[in-house]
């Protein structure tokens, strides 16, 4: 399956995703409705974002009581499907990274579902700190940074001047 | 299920450009996506571009004609509307001459041809007169390269080993340069930002130069002494291929760390690691200036600084540095050989001769108060289009008082804007999901054509306005073509690209490949064929030759009453200038004006976050509410104020009489303010 890679030292907090995907769930910009969340702490200049990664054993599948949370077949999303979320804010509790957020107007639980395999926030991501890849590629990025020192340091670089 | 159909064009929510996927169910837009065949932005999107769908059918669009009458506003029928306005053109002309009718073109319409359409249309109406948003955006920094290197280069983001960003903010003003940018880093770049703010593309630079507003040159020069010091230049390029870097040497001298630190508050330590690093991926440096530098009283001889680093450090039109562009050679629609009209005096040509000779633009600034005094000869008459000074100029009581007396005034846009209200006829305007143009990408030398996607009845494009206003004037013959594809396709005729090839190519066409290093072979495109760090052609015209640096005023001669020192104009990413504040969701996300100011001043004002405070200049006053940032995002001090807002107008304080010498270009981003908590 593909998940949505976050690059923290590519993020720049301009919150094209989180508008991008507040505006597929609501139609409004209200960044508490997104499903991706950056955050931005200007003492340490730090952008991070971070959305639900879609846990192989998924905590808050397992301790939903209402059995609302299933993982989607063709796309590997593990999805709340609202109709049948009791609302009782288990899930929150069992994400360890804090992916999923309580929405007090429909008071169901929400999360990332991938967008049905084509996330908004990666589509309106214009720093590409967001990608969407296969989760074995996932972070191979940290190899080519590694890849490109090692260039620079043996001279092997030979392009242009 | 409605049919669904995928058209590609380009957006043109701001100048960025990028290619779009425009879904259209029974003929209505319902989606906008990226493209992911063009090079130029690889599918990725802002938010803006999918809000052009609420844009073209957003209710308050303009569709029909207005005529200004005593009950106000009404609707007329266009063809009247076409005919009243020239009727009242020709008696203008009769009675005070054909310069008296001047031409604004504005931000909102998209550069290429449509640009040129205006520039050829008032020409061939006989006056020199056009003006544009460019007295303000965009010439300064043309100029300082161009007067530097003959052209304003691109940089070469991923081939380099140092990007710099140079008051500039990419995430918010160019979104789709941000990938560019980081493409480079995720490569093993450094990046250095200079900005008095911590801006958003500096929550990731390496290093942050926050000088203090309008210091950029002698950072500048402080570089450039240090790199010789350092015998880190590139001796081989400066003896061949530049002229005046003796004397460029010796006045740089003075710029050691320590003064630099004086002048701009960039620790000496700091001035010296990145001169260090510059030097270190020399040639691969890629610089890019942004607004921030020009909107100064030293702004162009700043930028020229800047521009003097490519040449120095080697990097000028090699790999992974400033890059020169080959242009596309396409008909031009411009009327500048054909029927020159200096002789007439353009607006401001006389005292900003760089600003006609390189761009034929005059300027608007002194337009305001050609309009007002009728000196040196009245201008009487104005068609607008797709601009909006009475919020973006500087000193906007006056600039509504101007417009406002006009014998006509027409203004062509999607939306009533403050501008529009001043207007006798208010013409509904084609967005770019109506119009056929050519656009280029310079980074990739690609030409890319849009389409014209949607067609509301009374709604010109920009050609068929010009087209049918020029035939009721007696100038049809300059508009022969019969409508914006006949015309793209003559625009398109000297090229080996024809008008249906490049329909069938959304992705674009590279018009010509990119070469580096095409000085071996061919000059500058500069007086002496060589890059200037003297010139000789600004000596003679009584400017200095050399890219002096004089301190801004703020700091030279500190006005005790004004304390504060305002930036005006750093973008917000959902905003474009002054556009888009209808779009309902953008206002969820950015509800209205505010200014941004340090904590420390904060404190002192006893002002808290989101609290309205009054701030004052020479000009005028403006109420607006605080922003508290971090200590760490502005200088103490400091404060910075979005422009665009017709709820707190930025420009009811800034000055029209204080301007870069070369360029024209206002004072806007060191204005001298106190502040008061109300």
């Amino acid at each position: 399956m593909r998940i949505v890679e976050v690059d923290p030292t590519s993020c720049v907090a301009c919150r094209n995703c989180e508008y991008a995907c507040a505006f597929k769930q609501t139609g409004d910009f209200d960044i508490k409705d997104s499903n991706i969340r950056v955050n931005f702490y200007p003492e340490e200049r730090a952008c991070i974002p971070w959305t639900c990664v879609h846990c192989g054993e998924g905590w808050c599948m397992e301790v939903c009581p209402a059995g609302a949370i299933l993982r989607n077949p063709e796309t590997g999303a593990v999805e709340i499907d609202a109709n049948h979320c009791a609302g009782c804010k288990m899930c929150l509790l069992a994400c360890p990274s804090g992916s999923i957020h309580f929405d007090k107007v429909e008071l169901v639980s929400k999360k990332c579902d991938l967008c049905g395999g084509d996330p908004a926030c990666v589509k309106f991501c214009t720093s590409g700190a967001l990608q969407f890849v296969e989760e074995e590629e996932a972070y191979s990025f940290r190899r080519e940074s590694l890849d490109n020192k090692l260039k620079r340091l043996f001279g092997l670089n030979k392009r242009g001047s | 299920m409605p049919e669904r159909e995928t058209v590609q064009t380009l957006c043109r929510m701001c100048d960025d450009r990028c290619a779009i996927n425009v879904y259209l169910e029974d003929g209505k837009i319902v989606d906008i996506d990226g493209y992911k065949e063009h090079p130029w932005n690889r599918g990725r999107l802002c938010v803006k571009a999918r809000a052009a769908v609420d844009m073209v059918y957003h209710p308050e669009r303009l569709l029909k004609p207005l005529k200004r009458t005593k009950r106000g506003f009404e609707e007329i029928p266009l063809q009247q509307a076409l005919d009243e306005i020239a009727e009242r053109l020709l008696a203008i002309k009769d009675k005070h001459g054909a310069r008296s009718i001047s031409i604004w073109k504005g931000e909102a319409i998209g550069f290429a041809q449509e640009e040129d359409m205006a520039r050829r249309f008032v020409h061939a109406l006989g006056s020199p007169n056009y003006f544009s948003n460019d007295s303000m955006c965009y010439n300064g920094r043309y100029f300082g390269y161009r007067l530097v290197e003959g052209s304003w280069p691109v940089p070469d983001y991923e081939n380099s080993r140092c990007v710099v960003i140079w008051g500039a903010n990419p995430p918010h003003a160019h979104p789709n340069m941000t990938q560019m940018i980081m493409r480079a880093r995720k490569a093993g770049a450094k990046l250095i930002v200079v900005d008095p703010r911590m801006s958003a593309i500096a929550r990731q630079a390496d290093l942050h130069a926050d000088l203090k507003p309008g210091t950029d040159g002698a950072l500048a020069l402080g570089l450039i002494q240090q790199l010789i010091e350092t015998q880190g230049y590139d001796r081989e390029f400066v003896e061949h291929y530049t002229v005046g870097f003796t004397e460029l040497a010796e006045y740089a001298k003075a710029f050691s760390p320590e003064r630099v630190e004086e002048q701009t508050g960039v620790a000496a330590a700091v001035v010296r690691e990145l001169a260090r690093t510059i030097a270190a991926a020399a040639p691969r440096v890629a610089v890019y200036v942004g607004n921030g530098p020009e909107h100064h009283e030293n702004g162009i001889n700043n930028i020229r600084a800047v521009a003097c680093l490519d040449a120095i450090l080697g990097a000028l039109d090699r790999e992974g540095g400033n890059r020169l562009v080959e242009g596309f050679k396409a008909n031009h629609l411009t009327l500048y050989d054909e029927i020159p009209l200096e002789h007439l005096g353009p607006i401001g040509a006389d005292r900003f001769p760089v600003l006609y000779g390189f761009r034929q633009e005059c300027h608007t600034m002194t337009g305001i108060n050609t309009i007002l005094s009728g000196e040196p000869y009245p201008i009487r008459a104005m068609i607008l289009t797709a601009a909006n000074p009475a919020l973006t100029n500087p000193n906007t009581l006056k600039v509504r008082e101007a417009l406002g007396s006009l014998d006509l005034f027409v203004v062509r846009d999607l939306f009533m804007t403050p501008t529009a209200e001043l207007a006798d006829y208010v013409l509904p305007a084609a967005s770019f999901l109506e119009r056929v143009e050519l656009h280029t990408h310079a980074k990739y030398q690609r030409i890319t054509m849009t389409r014209k996607i949607l067609k509301f009845p009374d709604v010109q494009d920009e050609y068929q306005f010009w087209h049918d206003l020029a035939h009721r004037l007696g100038i049809g013959e300059y508009f022969p073509w019969e409508d914006e594809t006949e015309l793209t396709r003559w625009i398109l005729e000297p090229t080996d690209i024809s008008l249906e090839r490049a329909a069938a190519h959304p992705e674009g066409i590279e018009y010509t490949p990119i070469r580096y290093r095409k000085w071996e072979k061919e000059p500058f495109n500069t007086p002496s064929g060589k890059v200037e760090f003297s010139s000789q052609y600004l000596k003679d015209l009584g400017y200095p030759a050399l890219p002096e640096y004089k301190p801004p005023a703020y700091l030279e001669s500190p006005d005790p009453e004004y304390p504060f020192v305002l930036i005006t104009g750093a973008r917000k990413l959902i905003y474009y200038h002054s556009r888009f504040r209808n779009i309902k969701r953008f206002r969820t996300a950015i509800p209205g004006p505010e200014v941004e100011l340090h904590p420390e001043d904060a404190a002192a004002l006893g002002v808290a976050d989101g609290d309205s405070i009054r701030i004052t200049s020479r000009i005028g006053s403006v109420e607006v509410p605080a922003k508290i940032k971090s200590a760490v995002e502005i200088l103490p001090g400091t404060l910075q104020m979005t422009h665009g807002w017709k709820e707190a107008n930025v420009n009811l304080l800034t000055h029209d009489d204080r301007f870069d010498p070369i360029s024209g270009f206002p004072l806007m981003k060191a204005v001298e303010v106190q502040v008061e908590n109300v």
